[in-house]
């Protein structure tokens, strides 16, 4: 089977061929299986967004392969052409980018520039603008009177409305409050449950990629420095610290009773689960 | 009775956009606020997006001017023009996006910006960057290009450079949103090191609970209007109400109150304690 996404040896320089040469991606190899949630973490400047525009072929590699589906994305013209369709990558405050009259045409832009006829794309953007929240509304106002949250949506509508088989999403709920992060999260996990897309999450929340990811990559320093499931990852605190990330508090809670030498599991990655763990051992010791 | 740095005094603020067809719109944002902030004082104001959270941060230093009702900065009335620059000399804010707020090309040089511009002694200029640096923890690298920065890092120069001008108060407007763990960790300590060791007196507009759990007291916005206030322990003991306005308590406190645990918990310490009492009978 072919992977979703394959990264082979991927090197990329910034300033290249200057004294300030820095390796931002290092001879960096992974794959990303279809179907598959895979949260990116990080520290700032370790390298993630850099290695995520190598994904739909915003940047060319210096040297070493994107394969998208088993084909090499860089081949020809319409190859990478196509990639832009296949791979959907949503910005770090993509509100930013609203630019059309009305939010209907904004979500329309990516459809329309498929060459799809009118009524496929009225039907894209009906269906996007469902799956983003979007309230029917909205769809004739202008981008710049909705809310910050609201034109959020908007733009993620624009990326869904492409219906890309991978979708990206760098920092998805940055700046949002506390409901708007936990409905943007539901909102993807809904997306890719209904529609079986890849979908790669770029975050600074460990607690988000905890609730969500199947597989999660650490990178530092232009590399792969972990990858694994959430359990694999997580348990590895320490090391996650000294590369400027942390684990999520009730993860620190958990491991802090531990210590204590109190007998409490040490996968602990969501409230509820260690609602659940702590409920199983008084309801043990009752029983006894 | 403590010396007030900030006050509002039934303050209302409307926004006045033109619309595609320059037909003038007034929005409402702030709605009749009264607010004190107390000199040496850590508020931390919480509120969904579009709260009005932002615009009260903005009125705090004469950004924006009150519609209605006044804001005092030190006894002075920011409605009157003149007095902006001398507000903002009190008064210092720090934004969300560490790359919109540097300036200079070389960090020390980027910290010399704000006194510079009031004019100040070049002796003078070379203590208060050299101090303010220190103070962030960022003296070490006072030779750096901003841009080689981590963003933890911009953030504790574009603090710097609000010390530098030697104000009194900080506002600070979601300053970890953009930030990796670590970034975040560092922007917190360098705020509460301020303000407890230089008598700063901060205000932190955030969406992170764990932050306001840090902050002396916690003012809530809702709809343009505070809602809530009191201290971290009397605002996150009421998970409900938090809720119901978009927000949420800190992961210690949800954890030991879905178990039933009925004292009111704030940090890690707290929830480790209290559960391993829970548990105790057994260890």
């Amino acid at each position: 089977m072919t992977h979703a996404i394959e990264i082979k040896n991927l090197t990329h320089y910034y300033s290249k061929g200057t004294v300030q040469q820095v390796a931002a991606i290092d001879n960096v190899s992974l794959t990303i299986e279809k179907g598959e949630l895979v949260g990116i973490i990080g520290h700032t400047g370790s390298g993630k967004s850099t290695l995520i525009s190598h994904f739909n072929g915003l940047l060319k590699p210096d040297s070493g392969q994107v394969l998208v589906d088993g084909v090499d994305i860089h081949k020809d013209k319409e190859t990478l052409r196509n990639t832009r369709f296949k791979v959907g990558l949503c910005f770090q405050y993509p509100e930013y980018q609203l630019f059309e009259e009305t939010v209907f045409k904004d979500i329309a832009f990516g459809p329309k520039n498929m060459k799809l006829s009118d009524n496929e794309v009225k039907e894209r953007v009906m269906k996007a603008a469902a799956f983003a929240g979007v309230k029917g509304e909205h769809l004739n106002k202008s981008p710049f009177d909705l809310s910050g949250g609201e034109k959020r949506r908007a733009a993620i509508a624009g990326v869904l409305a492409m219906e890309p088989q991978i979708v990206i999403f760098d920092e998805p709920a940055a700046g949002l409050d506390p409901k708007g992060r936990k409905d943007l999260v539901e909102l993807i996990a809904n997306y890719r449950r209904q529609t079986g897309s890849t979908v790669i999450i770029v975050s600074h929340s460990m607690e988000d990629i905890a609730s969500m990811a199947d597989r999660v990559i650490v990178m530092n320093n232009a590399s792969v420095a972990m990858q694994g499931t959430v359990d694999e990852v997580y348990s590895r605190g320490d090391e996650l610290r000294s590369m400027g990330l942390n684990v999520p508090e009730i993860t620190e809670i958990f491991s802090r009773l531990r210590a204590r030498g109190i007998d409490v599991p040490a996968n602990i990655y969501t409230v509820a689960d260690g609602v659940e763990a702590i409920k199983n051992l008084t309801s043990g010791r009752c029983s006894e | 009775m403590s010396e007030k740095i900030i006050e509002f005094n039934n303050v209302s603020f409307v926004y006045d956009i033109d619309d595609e067809e320059d037909q003038a719109q007034s929005v409402p944002a702030l709605f009749g606020i009264d607010l004190e902030i107390n000199k040496g004082e850590f508020v931390a104001v919480l509120g969904h997006n579009g709260s009005g959270k932002s615009t009260l941060a903005k009125l705090c230093n004469a950004i924006y001017e009150p519609t209605s009702g006044s804001v005092t900065v030190k006894g002075i009335q920011a409605t009157d023009e003149d007095k902006a620059d001398e507000i903002r000399r009190i008064v210092g804010m720090v934004f969300q996006n560490p790359d919109n707020q540097i300036v200079a090309t070389i960090v020390e040089d980027d910290v010399a910006f704000g006194p510079e511009n009031l004019g100040v002694e070049p002796k003078e200029i070379r203590r208060r960057v050299d101090e303010a640096l220190k103070a962030v923890n960022m003296y070490d690298l006072r030779h750096r290009e901003p841009y080689k920065l981590s963003g933890g890092q911009k953030q504790r120069v574009a603090i710097a450079g609000v010390i530098a001008m030697q104000t009194e108060c900080i506002v600070l407007d979601e300053p970890t949103a953009m930030l990796d763990p670590m970034g975040r960790a560092e922007v917190m300590q360098t705020v509460k090191r301020l303000n407890k060791e230089l008598g700063i007196t901060v205000v932190l507009v955030t969406h992170f609970m764990d932050e306001a759990v840090q902050a002396d007291r916690v003012v809530v916005m809702d709809s343009g209007k505070i809602v809530m206030q009191g201290t971290p322990r009397e605002i996150f003991s009421q998970a409900e109400a938090l809720r119901s306005y978009g927000l949420d308590v800190p992961q210690s406190t949800d954890l030991c109150h879905l178990l039933g645990i009925q004292k009111s918990v704030l940090t890690v310490d707290e929830c480790v304690d209290e559960i391993a009492a829970l548990l105790g009978g057994a260890q």
